[in-house]
């Protein structure tokens, strides 16, 4: 309001037209507001900054060094013409015009930067994809908005700008650290807004209000958390390679060990009330590769139509066709091994393979494998999960989010009793003559050890016996010979083992196939005090395994008739710690002499207090993630149908839709009376009336009245700002001060008003005549 | 909002008759007040707005606080309203010796006649000229109090009844001058108004000192403009009866309280909405009491009177609110040091600011 009244009325030129060209107001922010947006700027673009590519980041952090230094140069331009303004007002004036010609960035060179980077961004579009382009637009325009903060609605939009900046990094990530930081950031975004208007108030103070004022708000965050619905993106997820994160499809010697220098959460298990089984039984499966071609192991990737074609044959092998699930199901329940229900919560990996203890199935509502887990399973959660034959599984999408399913696994069940013929000769087939030592070794065991099982026994026994030893960087082998590695080297990683085992087995006539996954995982609950977390998690309910990266692991199944697939870890041979009870101090020295990543977490591991800090906060972000990250759609229909009990969801979004806008009209319409009843006790005249009718009308041409002026003062500042009114508007200011304060008897009243209708009538018309 | 005592409701509600007669009263009175503020604009030059807010002072029946800085003209201005209003008059130069008894008197035992006889002060007189208020002891300027509040004085527990009309024009010099006692809020309410005459411009300056130069010439003698009566007591009593007749419409009755209620709203809890509704500033400041708003709208009434009408103008509230209210709206002493006469304006204008004329109590 008064904002308003401060610029219109203050025209320094004589006539009407002539004023309304000019404009009233040079918009300027005080220094400490223009700095503190600077600030802004550079912290919202810094969140976002790891998603943009190079040349933007660049272009960027220019254009912010060129605000910086222009906004250095306009704040000692202004200080120095203080200084002088004791002593010229010429000189000042002059000073004035070379500052503003100095800081506004010229408007042709900026539309040819502006143009210039569009250009380059549309360039580039196609080869990082349409959401990183649009970000590209984004940042990009909230860099250079800054150099032409003209009006205040400049500086509002690059607010908004900034917002909308901060919001887009929560594409990317979401985890609960992310997220808080996300959230301070939009404190101190918030506050500098406020800090415009409030240029008096310590920045502080401002950050204060916004608090208050968001948790406020937080309560009308939930409400739209709990029933806005969840749209899709309209945006495609990035699928390019440097994105994706965790194990790979196909696996060299030394791969894994790369893996293992990363601390980032690979995904996380909650076995809820159950027992956590043992260290050395947490195989997560993620990948099983038979392929070989002599330097790496990959996927089998010929096409699953037909090998479920040669499935129907193979009774116990399962997929997604639900009469094949039900079979397994009932033939693990017949066997009589106990169930373990657990829910897994993936962390965004641009991958499709999920995580699983073989074998299992997805979790369903049907009685004797209903999962406690959240007391009602939700069918839901598992849609767009399928199980593939070789008891892994993977998601139809990439997976680019937080996302969460439901397992039940049986560990002691065995895995495929049957073996078709396909899958035996692709589990039997290796390049021969590629590592011709383990060949005849394998030739030589074969002999020996007629049993499969001794056979791989003895490997094992070798393993053991022989000098091996298990180290993060191994000596590196010319090729990837594996007869290099087994003869000479003898040092290597799980990778190494898991491969010549195979080999090994392979080339003596077992079926056996590498698995990739991850080993293991920290446990997070109860009893965390003890710290013992990798010593025997057998007994302890309540809490989650976090699985980390650096629990990346490769291991070896071999088919024997009769038992089917079974796991043969080689890595328990050399180093039986890691297998049962995780990373050895050992090998945890020379992972912290590699990376000071990890040098960091280690650490921090040895030191109690911040561990439990640490494990403390691990617990919250999982909950963070299960909880809002979590709730996607597929559980918001679920809580709605819990509300309101099953209904068609156009029918629940018609209820929803309508109860919101009934609410909020109610609250509308109270908040209109309320204020009401507190504006106008009485009605008005008809003098008051028709007077500030008047008033409205100047409004509409940039003439206002200031509250606080007299009708008298009003008149005499139209009569020296705009002659060509004063006449009728001092004569209507004249009958309007003689009904409004002078006691005049009713038929003189009455004449007056129809004086000032008449008055006020010429007067709107003379306006409109002159405009 | 609590509703202003204002004893003014029968001026409002009068008949139309008397109305009449009143406008009449004020048509009548108009060449005398022209000839007063001439007079008086001819001693204290360059100067008309403080004369004319000092003569409605005096026609709004209340007591005339200067201030400002030795030398101003203080004594000068005060020395012409009593002269040219036909007033006894007794000016009391303010020590920090002066007693209670040297203001009002005292009473001394008389032999011939066995009894005590009261020796009056300068009190009794029409206009008491209290020069330099503020160097006396705090004693002294409460003993002020009765008189200026109830027209009367105690003495020896005798109550004597002061002559009408009764003026108190009081003189002094800002508050961080040496030697001053700081007038007590009580007594700082009791003034209607504190003028505060301020540096002539250039050209009234060189009048000034073309006169003095004029009389120095002409030594002790006064120079004759100076002493000329242009009215007589009586009428101005007359005078100041019309003033409070001065109609008063509803409007204005509200303006005045939401200029108070605004002041009070500062003043308690409400400093930080009022400051982010409307100013940037926050508002400091005192509450403005009942008897201010009945001071402020009395001498708007004086003012309508002055212009030649027989009703108030939001015009004239405005134009009495600063000397009416600014002493009334000092903040504590602490502030009072470095709070200049510019801070005051600043706080009075702010309060001036928050209320809309049209519609005064539309925002509360």
């Amino acid at each position: 309001m008064i904002f308003r009244t401060k610029t219109r009325l203050s025209p320094t030129t004589k006539s009407l037209p002539q004023e309304k060209n000019q404009p009233k107001h040079r918009f300027t922010l005080n220094k400490k507001t223009a700095w503190l947006l600077l600030l802004c700027q550079c912290l919202n673009i810094s969140v976002i900054a790891m998603e943009l590519s190079t040349w933007m980041l660049s272009v960027i952090v220019l254009s912010l060094v060129w605000q910086a230094i222009l906004l250095n140069k306009k704040y000692a331009l202004v200080n120095k013409n203080n200084k002088r303004e004791k002593n010229a007002r010429v000189q000042k004036k002059v000073v004035a015009k070379r500052l503003f010609s100095g800081v506004n960035f010229s408007t042709i060179s900026l539309a040819l930067f502006a143009i210039l980077g569009c250009i380059a961004i549309a360039v580039t579009a196609k080869q990082v994809g349409l959401l990183i382009s649009m970000l590209h637009l984004l940042c990009f325009s909230y860099a250079i908005k800054a150099f032409e903060l003209k009006a205040r609605s400049d500086f509002y939009q690059l607010s908004i700008l900034g917002i909308f900046v901060l919001a887009s990094s929560l594409i990317f990530r979401q985890n609960l650290a992310f997220s808080m930081l996300v959230l301070a950031l939009l404190v101190i975004n918030l506050a500098v807004l406020l800090q415009f208007f409030s240029t008096a108030k310590k920045f502080l103070t401002d950050i204060k209000v916004i608090v208050i004022l968001l948790a406020q708000s937080a309560v009308l965050a939930v409400v739209l958390f709990l029933f806005f619905p969840r749209l899709s993106p309209f945006w495609q997820m990035p699928t390019n390679k440097s994105a994706q994160t965790g194990l790979s499809d196909s696996v060299k010697p030394g791969d894994i060990a790369n893996l293992t220098r990363s601390t980032k959460l690979a995904f996380r298990a909650d076995f809820n009330q159950q027992s956590i089984p043992n260290y050395s039984q947490l195989y997560w499966r993620a990948m099983v590769l038979e392929n070989y071609d002599g330097r790496q192991w990959t996927r089998n990737k010929q096409d699953s139509r037909i090998r479920s074609k040669d499935n129907l044959a193979t009774k116990l092998e399962y997929q997604s066709n639900t009469s094949l699930e039900q079979d397994f199901r009932h033939a693990i329940v017949a066997s009589g091994v106990a169930p373990l229900n657990y829910q897994i919560t993936v962390e965004p990996s641009f991958q499709k393979y999920l995580f699983v203890l073989a074998p299992a199935v997805l979790a369903t509502d049907e009685e004797g494998v209903i999962s406690s887990i959240n007391n009602a399973v939700n069918t839901k959660i598992n849609a767009g999960i399928k199980a593939n034959e070789d008891y892994t599984f993977s998601s139809e999408k990439i997976i680019s989010q937080a996302q969460s399913y439901q397992l039940t696994s049986y560990l002691s069940a065995p895995l495929s009793l049957v073996l078709s013929n396909n899958s035996r000769n692709i589990n039997l087939k290796y390049p021969q003559g590629s590592n011709p030592k383990l060949e005849q070794l394998s030739l030589t065991l074969k002999q020996d050890y007629p049993e499969p099982e001794d056979r791989a026994q003895a490997v094992l026994d070798q393993i053991n016996q022989q000098e091996f030893s298990y180290t993060l960087q191994p000596p590196p082998l010319s090729n990837n010979s594996l007869d290099q590695f087994y003869f000479d080297t003898q040092a290597g990683f799980c990778v190494h083992y898991a491969s010549t085992f195979t080999f090994i087995m392979r080339a003596s006539g077992i079926p056996a196939r590498m698995v990739t996954g991850y080993l293991g995982g920290e446990y997070n609950g109860s009893n965390t005090n003890e710290s013992n977390t990798e010593q025997t998690q057998q007994g302890k309910t309540k809490g989650h395994l976090s699985i980390y990266q650096y629990d990346a692991h490769a291991w070896s199944e071999i088919w024997i008739e009769n038992k089917g697939w079974i796991r043969v870890d080689p890595t328990s041979a050399v180093d039986p710690q890691r297998v049962n009870s995780g990373w050895s101090n050992d090998l945890l020295q020379q992972q912290s002499n590699l990376n000071n990543d990890f040098f960091s977490l280690y650490q921090v591991k040895n030191i109690k207090w911040m561990n439990s800090l640490r494990l403390q906060f691990d617990a919250l972000d999982y909950q963070w993630t299960r909880w809002v990250i979590g709730f996607t759609s597929e559980r918001q229909i679920d809580l709605f149908k819990r509300w309101f009990g099953k209904m068609a969801s156009w029918k629940l979004a018609l209820i929803i839709a309508v109860s919101l806008t009934v609410s909020m009209l109610i609250l509308l319409l109270l908040l209109h009376f309320i204020n009401r009843a507190k504006r106008i006790p009485e009605p008005l005249t008809p003098w008051q009336i028709l007077y500030s009718k008047t008033l409205r009308q100047l409004a509409k041409q940039g003439i206002e009245k200031p509250v606080s002026m007299t009708t008298n003062d009003f008149a005499k500042f139209i009569r020296e700002q705009y002659p060509e009114l004063a006449l009728s508007f001092t004569r209507l200011t004249v009958s309007y001060n003689a009904l409004c304060y002078q006691p005049l008897p009713l038929e003189e009243k009455q004449k007056m008003i129809a004086l000032l209708t008449r008055q006020s009538k010429e007067f709107i018309s003379i306006l409109k005549k002159l405009n | 909002m609590p509703q202003t005592p204002v004893t003014n409701s029968s001026a409002t509600t009068s008949s139309v008759q008397s109305q009449s007669s009143i406008a009449d009263q004020v048509q009548a009175s108009q060449t005398s007040i022209a000839a007063i503020l001439t007079k008086i604009e001819s001693v204290v030059l360059g100067k008309p707005k403080e004369c004319k807010l000092a003569l409605a002072c005096i026609l709004a029946q209340g007591h005339l606080l200067i201030e400002d800085l030795p030398g101003m003209g203080k004594t000068t201005l005060s020395h012409v309203l009593a002269t040219t209003l036909g007033l006894s008059y007794q000016r009391t130069q303010f020590t920090n010796d002066l007693l209670p008894a040297d203001v009002l008197g005292f009473s001394i035992f008389d032999k011939e006649s066995n009894r005590f006889e009261l020796h009056k002060g300068p009190i009794f007189n029409q206009v008491v000229l209290a020069d330099e208020i503020n160097r006396a002891s705090p004693k002294t300027q409460s003993a002020l109090l009765e008189a200026m509040a109830e027209h009367q004085v105690s003495i020896d527990g005798v109550t004597h009844e002061l002559p009408t009309p009764f003026f108190v024009i009081a003189t002094q010099n800002p508050l961080f001058h040496a030697g001053t006692y700081p007038l007590p809020e009580s007594q700082l309410d009791r003034f209607m108004m504190r003028l505060s005459l301020g540096f002539p411009d250039l050209k009234a300056e060189k009048k000034i000192l073309l006169s003095t130069s004029q009389r120095t010439n002409q030594r002790d003698k006064k120079s004759p403009v100076e002493n000329e009566v242009v009215i007589d007591h009586n009428e101005l009593i007359t005078m100041q009866d019309a003033v409070s007749q001065v109609s008063v419409s509803n409007d204005v009755l509200e303006y005045v309280i939401a200029l108070s209620h605004v002041s009070r709203s500062a003043y308690t809890s409400n400093i930080s909405t009022l400051h982010t509704n409307q100013m940037n500033e926050p508002i400091s400041c005192k509450p403005l009491s009942p008897r201010a708003s009945k001071a402020l709208l009395q001498a708007a009434k004086a003012m309508a009177f002055i212009d030649n009408r027989d009703y108030v103008l939001p015009d004239d509230v405005q134009a009495v609110f600063y000397v009416v209210c600014q002493h009334r709206l000092e903040m504590q002493p602490s502030q009072q040091l470095g709070a200049s006469h510019s801070d005051l304006t600043r706080v009075a204008n702010q309060i001036l600011k928050h209320v809309d004329v049209l519609n005064p109590l539309g925002h509360m």
